[in-house]
């Protein structure tokens, strides 16, 4: 049984000129444990994707279709209310930027704090400082007791994103939706947040939806992979599968733009053009205009994913590509 | 490390680097001192007639001199500051709450954002005096009435600078990433929306404490606010006004008490505005 399984959803955002379709019938599926990535360059989608879990997305975005399996419980269906309790304590989520993303006004052991307490109103006020600290030092904070009382001002980035992380874990979620968490941070605090996750993930056995489009965070952490472009999934696989036989030509063209130190090419490839902006999508394939494969087919509809291997799913007609 | 974050000088220091708002700061901290030891300060009972020296002038016995019933002015000018304070402050803490809680409530649901500021400018567009005015033929005239007019023309002020400073801490980060621990929305405004707003309303509380001061008295002069014998800065400065050619000081001290007060809080709100804007910091 899966912890997660996305069905079907589709985020649009109302605008004047009419809604404007941010995710487009997407399906995703995490087992407990696992870490499923979703890849895509800037603008396909998946960040109103995450909001979109948490029902976090501010007007005029809005979910208009499908359904949020968590554990078995549709949290598209629930109140208001019940959603509100499910974050934190189910579902929760570590954020981009992690100089903005604390009050700057309170210090980081009552953020920390305010986070229990808005699911279990009967801890204590020395149970809360205890269970905060050691959050902190969960965290691997060092002298967790004296950065309790610190304001955020005084952290450095990759400090102020492993409080982010204690706060989110605060209620040991089932689910951590991590929106491009080591995006802001220098590639070795990258690498020591990565391994944070990935060992609060083993001890726990909470899932991880790591959302980025950084392919080497992808190699590092993910057990399964979903490639998204312009609104939608085009490729389904586990990290494994997708890194050695990608059959998606966006997927394609992505793995052959990533330098490498081991190859001499003169110069990187690249994917011409950029995505389109969700009011220019193509009927097609919305990957049609920018694809060498591209021919006339490619612009009757969408293709959908089709299942290629056990666990591989491909939105092309023409996968599989003979390699 | 320390050393070098804890260089930026607190908001305290930098409003007293400034002598005209330290000199403003000392100046209220004085008034707000006598009047709240009025009743110990003051030589005699400020509503005690002496009629055989009415109209004496300051120096003397009286060190202010008398009035025209022959009450002691330095007594009634302590009480009267008494009275004033606590009107402009009443006003202020009622109109502030209200308008505060209306305007971080139309920040964070934005729904009830157009009604409620509507309302709010309609609000604003009844004369504070005119409001008084009316308040007093329907209820009669007295402090009561004149907090309640002063109230109502500071919740729309207040509502709008909360709103537009709540507008901006609205889109911040932390707040989302508040919501997503499950925090309650009551909870988020109390917690992380309101103690971020408090800066620009801080500022703007200052400065209308001299408004509403002056507009206090000024509804007390008109004979809609303090009633005889009742001590109050403007109520007096009406009274003297009778004697303005014989006895000038017993208008002339009570309207100087109301004119230092008010400047004192605009220079005050200046300099507050100049430490708590980081854009203006030199």
């Amino acid at each position: 049984m899966s912890l997660l399984q996305v069905e079907n959803l589709r985020t649009v955002f109302d605008t004047r000129q009419g809604a404007v379709v941010a995710v487009d019938g997407v399906d995703l599926s995490l087992a407990a444990g696992r870490t499923l990535a979703v890849v895509g360059e800037s603008g396909c989608g998946k960040s109103a994707l995450a909001l979109s879990l948490m029902r976090l997305l501010a007007h005029p975005g809005r979910v208009a279709g499908g359904r949020v399996l968590l554990e078995d419980e549709d949290l598209l269906a629930l109140s208001p209310a019940k959603m509100r309790a499910r974050r934190g304590s189910r579902v929760a989520m570590v954020f981009q930027e992690p100089m903005t993303s604390l009050n700057p006004v309170h210090t980081v052991g009552a953020q920390i704090m305010e986070a229990m307490r808005a699911h279990d109103r009967s801890l204590s006020k020395s149970d809360l400082r205890d269970a905060a600290i050691s959050a902190l030092a969960r965290v691997r904070i060092p002298s967790p007791e004296r950065r309790f009382d610190d304001h955020p001002h005084r952290l450095s980035g990759g400090m102020r994103q492993r409080v982010m992380i204690a706060m989110a874990l605060a209620c040991q979620p089932r689910l951590l939706i991590a929106d491009e968490p080591t995006t802001a941070l220098d590639v070795t605090v990258q690498a020591q947040i990565l391994d944070l996750l990935r060992d609060i993930q083993a001890e726990t056995g909470m899932g991880l939806l790591l959302i980025t489009h950084d392919l080497g965070v992808v190699a590092e952490t993910a057990d399964e992979v979903a490639v998204m472009y312009a609104g939608r999934v085009v490729e389904r696989a586990s990290a494994t599968d997708l890194f050695a036989d990608p059959q998606h030509p966006y997927t394609i063209g992505l793995l052959g733009s990533i330098p490498r130190m081991d190859l001499e090419t003169p110069r990187l490839p690249t994917i011409e053009g950029s995505v389109p902006p969700p009011f220019a999508w193509p009927p097609g394939c919305r990957f049609a205009p920018r694809c060498a494969f591209a021919d006339a087919a490619c612009e009757v509809a969408p293709p959908p994913l089709a299942m290629l291997a056990p666990g591989h799913e491909v939105a092309c007609i023409y996968a599989p590509v003979d390699a | 490390m320390s050393a070098a974050l804890s260089a930026r000088p607190s908001v305290l220091r930098l409003v007293f680097r400034d002598v005209a708002a330290a000199a403003a700061a000392s100046f209220l901290l004085l008034v707000v001192l006598a009047a709240l030891f009025a009743p110990w300060l003051a030589p005699v009972d400020p509503y005690e007639t002496d009629l055989m020296s009415v109209m004496t002038p300051p120096g003397g016995d009286y060190i202010l001199g008398t009035d025209g019933q022959g009450r002691d002015m330095l007594s009634r000018l302590l009480f009267g500051l008494r009275m004033t304070l606590l009107m402009g402050v009443a006003a202020l803490v009622v109109g502030g709450v209200i308008g505060v809680s209306i305007g971080l409530i139309a920040a964070h649901w934005r729904r009830l954002d157009g009604v409620l500021m509507r309302l709010m400018d309609v609000m604003l567009s009844f004369p504070a005096i005119l409001f008084g005015l009316a308040l007093a033929a329907i209820f009669g005239p007295g402090l009561v009435a004149v907090v309640i007019a002063l109230s109502v023309a500071t919740v729309p002020l207040m509502a709008r600078i909360a709103r537009s400073t709540a507008l901006v801490v609205m889109a911040q980060d932390y707040i989302e990433a508040a919501r997503a621990t499950g925090m309650g929305s009551f909870r988020l405004i109390r917690r992380h929306l309101a103690p971020n707003c408090v800066a620009p309303l801080l500022v703007f509380a200052t400065l209308r404490l001299g408004q509403v001061i002056l507009l206090g008295s000024a509804l007390s002069f008109l004979g809609l606010g303090a009633q005889a014998p009742t001590a109050e800065l403007g109520a007096m400065a009406a009274q003297g006004r009778t004697f303005l050619f014989f006895a000038p000081h017993i208008a002339v001290i009570p309207s100087l008490a109301i004119f230092g007060i008010v400047l004192a809080c605009n220079v005050l709100g200046d300099a507050l505005r100049d430490a708590l804007d980081p854009k203006l910091r030199p």
